[in-house]
């Protein structure tokens, strides 16, 4: 535009100067316009005016300065060159002479520009081209605006010229300056729009705007620029005129600027159009260059990354460490060492070496992680994993702590390889000398081997040299003390050497000695028996040696040996001279003291001065004749001089003795197996006998692990040379620890075997695996004395070589085992051994393996001596990390602090930490108590609330348990009365303690049915028959029993629990007798009085006690009573624990008494004169039925009829019932004799009883017959339900027993025997008597109802304590051993329940004993107890009875008919031989009188102080007289065995007392314990009696039988005195 | 003399590839902690969801416990067991977590893995079931260098917990 103006009025350049003016104007204006349009400060001085308008100038500027430029190169791209320079101009703004010299440049260019021009073109013309270069150029301006020049132009100058003329123009112009178009022309020329723009206005107005714009964007920025222009404002001519045009056109465009505005805004005022734009490649490139760098990938030479004058150093070559470069490519290292040579400091990167300092390489070589086929081999085995198969978890272990396991994947291996005899009974007498002369030769071996002798001459001789170079090269010169002493240690090494061989060189000596007389002795034996029975050979090889040499050696040595032992003795005696010289210094010191003590007091004697002056001489010589004035010191005595010649002579023969002789040839024997043995046939008789009983025997090898035998050898025949080879090796899978391995060898003779011999084995180390172990030779003996009449010389038999038989000998069985035992290794070669050591409790043994010790191998030691002595043989580098923490552990032990290592090992930091002390935790009472409760320890068990507060909890709470661990330890007698029971009460309790130990966990275990209850989807039957019972016709006076509901025993509380006692009748109580005796004159009185009471005969009531609450029935009247009352006792548990097991253990009886209420008149007071009688009621004990809690809790109910257990002799009542009164009854009741009671009893609500233990125990049995037995059992329950049938059961080791194993013949004590020798019948009834004497103590009851344990006889006899069970097999088991045929019955019987009777066939009939009580029944026995027969057990078999009925009445005892019982064994499964566990004979003590009659002292004495007890308010009296008539009864009654006698004693004692009414009744009870007893005595009520005229009679009797079973007679009696 | 009690449950397990699953635990503490009372291991019944994935037990953990230190603070350790069609059972998983040691109720997932075994073992496992298991169970809780064990990750045991303290201010911890 400028250009175009200039041009314009270039004719007019003349007018310049006047149009200076002009601008001046002008400049003016636009300040005006500035201000007012407020876009510049106003403020503004005249500077900042013109800054504005050459801003303007400038803007307009651009163009030409474009357009000069334009034609001059075509290097730069018109938009980037042009933005290029706006951006540079505003980038350089700061630095002005940039600017400046760009502009001064760009003017001289356009200047040239511009002459160019004008020289081509026409005036005329010029405009057009002007304008439309610069729409070119300025891509950023619009292009309207670049037209609106024209048309304003040419409103100026009024020639507006064609468009096509102005192309025309511009192309000769462009032709004419250049002459071909450019590419930009080119492109505009098509590209362009050439339409005359019709907005002119708007143009101005906006270039205008953007004219403003641009001033004030750029207005500081080109003040510089104004300067310059200002500066050569004559070369910018054309500039000012453009500057003029503008200001003249700028009022109007200001005039109309506002409605422009307003009117004319459309979309294309704002927007604009852009070309897509596009830059050529090469451009691109070149404009990138220009911006960017690119380092060269060139190597750039060491010298310029170094510091000048600096020579490349390289570590490597000096021999320092560099470590690895990270490997890179080169051509990334130039590129990278170019780009920092560049940077500022970039030589700071460069090492020494000229390359670019770099770390060395971090990557390792090797991957870390392992490769997965590598990790098998070497991982830590705690990382191993076992592929384990799915399994059903049934016997799975169970929890994960603790987990032992279950697979057992420790295996020992013991092989056993083979035995040796050295002496064995069956050895002839040459194999004795035989085996004598092997050991010999094998001793000989072994000293040959070792070669001791050698090596000690060896030494001698060695030491002996380094002795004499010694001496030789120090030999003149004086010796340095450290030579010296030299010399005397080695002089002193000599002698000790010298000693040591001579010793065994003896040793050798007599060993051949002892070998060649073996062997002739050995020749002498075969001589003399003419057969040989040994393959052993001697031969003695000769070895000639150089007589000459070897005499001269000889000589050598005892010269060398005298030298020395001269030397020694010489020494010894110089320093015996020594001593003896100080000693006789000491001693004449002290003589010298004494001397002047002497002259002292002789001094006052003066006179014999002179004597003693001689004497004192005499002293002095030191003569050795003078002994000692005083004794006390003694004078020492002098040496002797050693005797040289002697020493010679003593060393000669020494040599003598134990050396070859010189000259003699060496001896060396050779033991040879080759000879030949005689044939049997050639031998004389005992010795075939001999080798026949040898043939015979044969050997094999028991191997025990924990005592249990595991596996045996096969058995391998013993042969001639008693060798035995067996080469077997045993692979024992373990699972216990291991406590100990034997091995029994055992002897087979035919078909008998014995032990010969029990070897103990260690148990190996973990480290001694199968391939490393040794075999070891174990020696073994046994002592067993065995004698032949053959050949064969016994074991422990005195035996003698010699002719005239001294010198005997006497050898027992002995040889050697050698077998080896180690661990098994697994298939991946892993070890099967446990862990090295199993820290107890709660110490991990995860902590054991990484315990530094362990880990280093050293398994085991835990002691710190042991390590120390370890470490230090061991050699452990101390400067080896991995020996850190023993170097520590080693240090510190050391230190002394070898006392406490447990810490130091486990948890070092632990005491540091605590919040209090081990013992402070110890002592808290209320975590004592919690965890007693916890631990279900009895006292505890049900312990409900435990104190939050430790004050809480007092002492008082721990007593009784305290009490009772003290009691665990020494054994109270003062409950007991007899140590003896004591001691099996001890035992009884430590059984019971570990068979409650071995349920706990049993207890844990639930099926399925103990958690899950589903009831029973009824089926269509049951449906059914439901509905069948609506359409039932309703009978209401038949009721119908309903089914009590069970409640569970946790949420009951005291008082809960009543126990229900229905007595309904008795019968055949004993009534009174009518005082009608002899002579009972004084009687009569009463018995008028009585006479209308007595008609009654007895008024009989009962009277329960349970737990000490007595409740009674009415009175009923006459022998026969019916009471049908309902009597409720209330129960309470121990310590309040309802739960199964604590309810089972209840030892309380529920006693029935039955009384007679006897009414007395006391005889009519005066008072009321007659009308009022006063009487007194007495109650007079006539028998009792004792049935204990824990049968009514198993049972749940008890109904029947009961034999009332009445006392032998009842005082004033009779048996015998009155006769005739009721004739036709009589024939039933003689079936029986005694009361009965019918009963009902049982608990309200009805109580869960507990049920036994479902453990599958393990067995020694055959598992067939264990299946079978499960069947069998299994069947009988299905069909016959209510026949009990046993067939397994469990022995006091909790261990399954098949039952016929119980039964055998087993002697009853002789005692018993003897007692009746004639009567078998006596005897019998004796033994069933002895038997039921044995305290009963159900199972349930001592087991806590755990199960049901069968002990053995003998167990039972040692505990004297045990269930029906074992009372029936100890008497079945005596029947048996006298012969008679006996079986026990499985049954039930009242009130027991499931029991076990005894049954027994004699004289045709068959009989059935009660155990417990020792008493028989026929079969047809009405009263008998038992109810139901299960089944018969025998040794041989179990018999389920199949029949119709189970009562014994009803029933075929006949075993044989298979159609009536089934047996167990049949011809399909037959007896497989079961041996018995019951022990072969059984032992007893013999009664003891001497403890009974203590005991018989001890119980009539508290039974005495108890009833004074139960009297408080009353005096007791005792009747003396009647107490020893009582105990005179007493053993009558024992003897008879309870039976009645009691007529005869009645009237004794009646005539004895005959002034008294007499009371009283014996009481019979098996001893265990004194409280029953005492329990018994209470329950009869005999204390009761009131009166001021009772007096009491107390006797009792204690009968011992054998094994300190005793029977215990109490003799009750009140009296009267009337 | 500090005590604690933790009383909660195992609800179940979540995310194991079958879902008829039991689970064996145990409570592991240290030297200084004695159990006053409760189970410290047990094993929870096989639970065959019918629906969803989840496997619940609902098993109790009720353990009460003194301590003399805060040493061997009681972990928590699980093994996942899975009973198949035939019911025969194999490990499905090892897991571990400690007790919260602040006092209140805390649900914790428990994220198990097992080891991997072998290819011939994996195939094995695929076939006929069972699968590797650590010899030694204590590495579940002892930090032996288990890196060289390749293990599987298998689902998340749901705990809940219910903690609560006693005197452990007494001696300085506060919680």
């Amino acid at each position: 535009m400028k250009d175009q103006q200039s041009s314009d009025e270039d004719p007019g350049e003349t007018l310049k100067r006047t149009l200076k003016a002009q601008l001046q104007r002008r400049k003016k204006r636009v300040l005006e316009r500035s201000s007012a349009q407020g876009t510049h400060v106003d403020d503004y001085d005249d500077d900042d005016v013109e800054e504005i308008s050459t801003v303007q100038q400038r803007s307009e500027d651009e163009g030409p300065s474009e357009k000069a430029a334009d034609p001059d190169g075509l290097s730069r791209p018109p938009t980037g060159s042009l933005r290029g320079l706006s951006s540079r101009i505003q980038h350089t703004a700061d630095s002005q002479h940039l600017d400046d010299f760009v502009t001064r440049r760009l003017e001289e260019k356009r200047r040239a520009a511009r002459a160019k021009v004008e020289n081509a073109q026409p005036q005329e013309v010029s405009p057009e081209p002007a304008s439309r270069l610069q729409s070119l150029r300025d891509r950023d301006t619009v292009t309207r605006f670049d037209r609106a020049v024209d048309p304003e132009r040419a409103g100026r100058q009024d020639v507006p010229p064609t468009l096509s003329t102005r192309v025309k123009f511009r192309e000769v112009a462009r032709r004419a300056s250049k002459g071909v178009p450019t590419a930009e022309e080119a492109y505009n020329f098509f590209t362009f729009n050439f339409e005359p723009d019709p907005q002119e206005e708007t143009e101005k107005i906006s270039r205008k705007r953007k004219k403003q714009k641009k001033a004030s964007e750029g207005g500081d920025e080109e003040g510089g620029e104004d300067d310059d222009e200002q500066e050569d404002a004559e070369v910018d001519e054309g500039n000012q005129d453009e500057h003029e045009d503008q200001s003249e056109e700028a009022p109007l465009v200001r005039d109309e600027e506002g409605d422009l505005f307003v009117i004319e805004q459309s979309s294309q005022d704002f927007l604009e159009v852009k070309k897509a734009e596009y830059i050529g490649y090469r451009k691109c490139i070149q404009q990138e260059s220009e911006l960017l760098f690119r380092p060269s990938f060139r190597t750039v030479p060491t010298s310029i990354k170094l510091p000048e004058n600096m020579k490349p150093r390289f570590l490597e070559d000096e021999g320092l460490y560099a470590g690895e470069r990270p490997p890179v490519s080169l051509t990334n290292e130039n590129i990278l060492e170019n780009r920092i040579l560049k940077t500022e400091e970039g030589k700071k990167w460069f090492g020494d070496d000229g390359r670019i300092m770099a770390l060395p390489d971090p990557i390792k070589e090797s991957s870390t992680r392992p490769p997965l086929f590598q990790m098998e081999e070497d991982v830590d085995p705690a990382l191993h994993t076992v592929y384990r198969k799915a399994v059903k978890s049934k016997y799975a272990y169970l929890y994960i702590a603790g987990s032992a396991d279950p697979e057992g994947d420790y295996q020992l291996d013991v092989d056993v390889s083979g035995l040796i005899f050295s002496h064995h009974p069956l050895f002839s007498r040459e194999h004795v000398l035989g085996a004598r002369l092997a050991q010999l030769y094998d001793q000989y071996l072994t000293r040959q081997h070792n070669n001791l002798t050698g090596h000690l001459t060896d030494k001698l001789n060695g030491s002996r040299i380094a002795l004499r170079n010694m001496l030789n090269v120090h030999g003149s010169q004086s010796l340095t003390p450290v030579m010296q002493q030299r010399i005397s240690e080695y002089s002193l090494e000599v002698r000790n050497t010298r000693q040591l061989r001579d010793s065994e060189q003896e040793k050798d000596r007599t060993l051949l000695k002892n070998i060649v007389k073996v062997w002739k002795e050995l020749k002498a034996q075969r001589d003399l028996q003419k057969y040989t029975n040994t393959p052993f050979k001697l031969y003695l090889r000769r070895e000639n040696v150089d007589r000459a040499s070897d005499e001269r050696e000889y000589e050598d040595e005892i010269l060398a040996e005298v030298v020395e032992l001269e030397a020694e003795s010489e020494e010894d005696y110089q320093r015996k001279l020594a001593e003896y010289k100080t000693q006789l210094e000491e001693w004449k010191l002290w003589r010298r003291k004494q001397k002047s003590k002497k002259k002292k007091k002789k001094k006052k004697k003066k006179g014999q001065a002179q004597d003693e002056t001689e004497e004192e001489d005499e002293d002095q010589e030191a003569s050795e004749s003078e002994g000692p004035v005083e004794e006390g010191h003694p004078k020492p005595e002098p040496p002797e001089k050693p005797d040289f010649d002697s020493i010679e002579q003593q060393v000669r023969e020494k040599a003598s003795r134990i050396r070859r002789k010189p000259g003699e040839a060496i001896l060396i024997p050779e033991l040879s197996a080759s000879g030949n043995i005689t044939a049997s046939e050639l031998c004389p008789r005992p010795e075939t006998a001999r080798r026949e009983d040898v043939t015979r025997r044969s050997l094999f090898i028991k191997i025990l692990y924990n005592d249990k035998e595991v596996s045996r050898t096969d058995s391998r025949s013993l042969n001639s040379d008693f060798k035995v080879h067996f080469g077997q090796i045993f692979n024992l899978k373990i699972v216990n620890c291991p406590q100990s391995i034997s091995l029994q060898v055992f002897e087979e003779i035919g078909s008998s075997c014995s032990l010969l011999a029990q070897v103990y084995i260690p148990v190996p180390e973990p480290s001694v695996l199968t391939g490393n172990g040794t075999l070891e030779e174990f020696e073994f003996s046994s002592n067993q004395r065995v004698m032949f009449d053959h050949d064969g010389v016994g074991s422990d038999v005195p035996l003698s070589f010699e002719a005239d038989g001294s010198n005997k000998q006497t050898l027992l069985t002995s040889g050697k085992l050698s077998c080896c035992v180690s661990w098994g290794i697994g298939e991946d070669d892993v070890p099967l051994a446990p862990p090295v050591s199993q820290q107890p409790g709660g110490l991990h043994s995860g902590l054991g393996r990484l315990d530094a010790v362990t880990y280093i191998g050293a398994s085991g030691l835990y002691d710190m001596k042991k390590i120390g002595e370890w470490a230090t043989q061991s050699r452990l580098d101390p400067n080896d990390p991995k020996n850190g923490s023993i170097m520590q552990l080693l240090k510190l032990a050391s230190s002394g602090e070898v006392t406490a290592p447990e810490y130091f090992r486990l948890e070092q930091l632990q005491e540091e930490f605590n919040f209090v002390t081990d013992e402070e935790l110890e002592r808290s009472k209320r975590f004592r108590l919690l965890r007693l409760r916890s631990q279900e320890v009895a006292e505890f068990r049900n312990y409900k609330c435990v104190p939050a507060l430790e004050r809480e909890v007092t002492d008082k709470v721990f007593q009784e348990y305290e009490r009772r661990l003290k009691e665990g330890e020494e054994i109270d007698t003062r409950d007991h009365l007899d140590p003896q029971r004591a001691r099996k009460a001890k035992q009884h309790q430590k059984i019971r303690e570990a068979v409650i130990n071995r349920f706990i966990l049993a207890k844990h275990h639930f099926l399925l049915s103990d958690l899950v209850i589903e009831e029973e989807i009824p089926s269509i039957g049951i449906l059914g028959l439901n509905l069948f019972k609506l359409a039932e016709p309703k009978r209401p006076l038949k009721p119908q029993r309903k089914e009590r509901k069970k409640v569970t025993a946790q949420n009951l509380s005291n008082g809960d629990i009543k126990l229900l006692v229905n007595i309904i009748r008795a019968y055949d109580v004993p009534v009174r007798r009518p005082q009608s005796g002899p002579g009972q004159s004084s009687q009569t009185a009463i018995q008028g009085s009585d006479w209308l009471i007595s008609q009654v005969q007895v008024r009989p009531f009962v009277e329960v006690s349970f737990q000490r609450t007595v409740l009674q029935t009415t009175t009923a009247e006459g022998p026969n009573p019916c009471w049908n009352e309902e009597l409720q006792l209330p129960f309470s548990a121990p310590n309040g624990d309802y739960s199964t097991a604590s309810l089972q253990s209840v030892k309380d009886e529920v006693f029935i008494n039955i009384f007679d209420e006897v009414v007395y008149e006391t005889g009519v007071t005066d008072k009321d004169k007659g009308k009022s009688i006063h009487t007194r009621v007495e109650k007079h004990w006539l028998g009792s039925v004792k049935i204990p809690f824990s049968t009514i809790y198993s049972q749940s109910r008890i109904d029947g009829t009961f034999k009332v257990n009445t006392p032998a002799v009842l005082l004033g009542y009779s048996k015998e019932r009155s006769h005739g009164t009721n004739g036709g009854y009589d024939a039933l009741r003689s079936l029986s004799e005694g009361a009965f009671i019918t009963l009902f009893i049982t608990i309200e609500p009805q109580l869960v009883p507990g049920e036994t233990i479902r453990e599958k125990f393990d067995s020694q049995e055959d598992e067939h017959l264990l299946q079978a037995a499960e069947r069998f059992e299994r069947d009988a329950a299905r069909v016959y339900l209510d026949r009990p049938c046993i067939t397994t059961v469990i022995d006091l080791n909790g261990k399954t027993v098949f039952i016929t194993r119980y039964i055998k013949p087993l002697n009853p004590p002789q005692e018993l025997l003897d007692a009746f020798p004639e009567n078998s019948q006596e005897a019998t009834a004796l033994v069933a008597r002895f038997v039921s004497l044995i305290p009963s103590l159900p199972d349930r009851v001592s087991f806590s109802g755990t199960c049901d344990l069968w002990s053995t006889c003998g167990e039972f006899l040692t505990l004297l304590a045990g269930d029906e069970e074992e009372h029936a097999v100890l008497l079945c088991n005596y029947f048996l051993s006298m012969g008679k045929k006996a079986w026990l019955i499985i049954g039930t019987a009242i009130p027991e329940g499931p029991t076990a009777y005894v049954l027994t066939y004699e004289q045709s009939r068959y009989l059935i004993w009660n155990p417990s009580s020792g008493q028989y029944y026929g079969q047809y026995d009405t009263f008998c107890p038992l109810q139901t027969v299960g089944s018969l057990v025998n040794a041989d078999n179990v018999w389920l009875n199949i029949q119709e009925y189970t009562s014994p009445m009803t029933i075929n005892f006949d075993v044989s008919k298979a159609n009536l019982w089934k047996p167990f064994f049949s011809r399909s499964f037959t007896h497989p031989g079961l041996s018995s566990v019951q022990p072969e004979q059984l032992s007893y003590k013999r009664a003891d009188k001497a403890a009974a009659a203590d005991l018989q002292d001890s119980i009539e004495k508290i039974l005495k102080e108890k009833i004074m007890e139960w009297r408080p308010r009353h005096p007791t009296r005792w009747n003396r007289y009647c107490t020893s008539t009582l105990k005179q009864f007493l053993p009558k009654l024992e003897l008879s065995g309870g039976q009645d006698m009691a007529e005869g004693h009645r009237h004794e004692l009646q005539s004895l007392l005959g002034d008294h009414r007499i009371s009283g009744f014996p009481l019979h009870l098996p001893f265990s314990e004194i409280g029953p007893i005492i329990e018994a005595v209470h329950s009869t009520g005999v204390h009761n009696i009131q009166g001021s005229n009772v007096e009491f009679a107390l006797a009792v009797y204690v009968h011992p039988y054998p094994n300190h079973v005793l029977s215990v007679w109490v003799y009750l009696a009140s009296l009267v005195r009337t | 003399m500090a005590e604690l009690h933790i009383i909660g449950q195992i609800v179940g397990g979540t995310g194991f590839p079958q879902n008829s699953l039991f689970c064996k635990w145990g409570v592991h503490t240290g030297g200084a902690w004695r159990l006053l009372s409760g189970l410290k291991e047990g094993q929870t019944q096989v639970d065959i969801p019918q629906v969803g994935d989840m496997a619940y037990w609902s098993h109790p953990i009720d353990l009460h416990y003194a301590t003399k230190g805060l040493q061997g603070w009681p972990k928590l350790h699980l093994q996942v067991w899975h009973q198949d069609s035939f019911g025969r059972c194999q490990l499905y998983g090892y897991g571990y977590c400690h007790v919260p040691s602040s006092p209140g109720h805390h649900r914790i997932s428990c994220v198990t893995w097992r080891p991997l075994g072998s290819w011939q073992e994996q195939l094995a496992q695929m076939f006929v079931g069972g699968g590797p298991q650590l010899r030694s169970p204590d590495l579940i809780y002892s930090g032996a260098d288990r890196y060289r064990l390749h293990t599987e990750a298998m689902g998340t045991v749901e705990l809940e917990l219910g903690v609560i303290m006693r005197h452990f201010d007494k001696y300085g911890v506060e919680s």
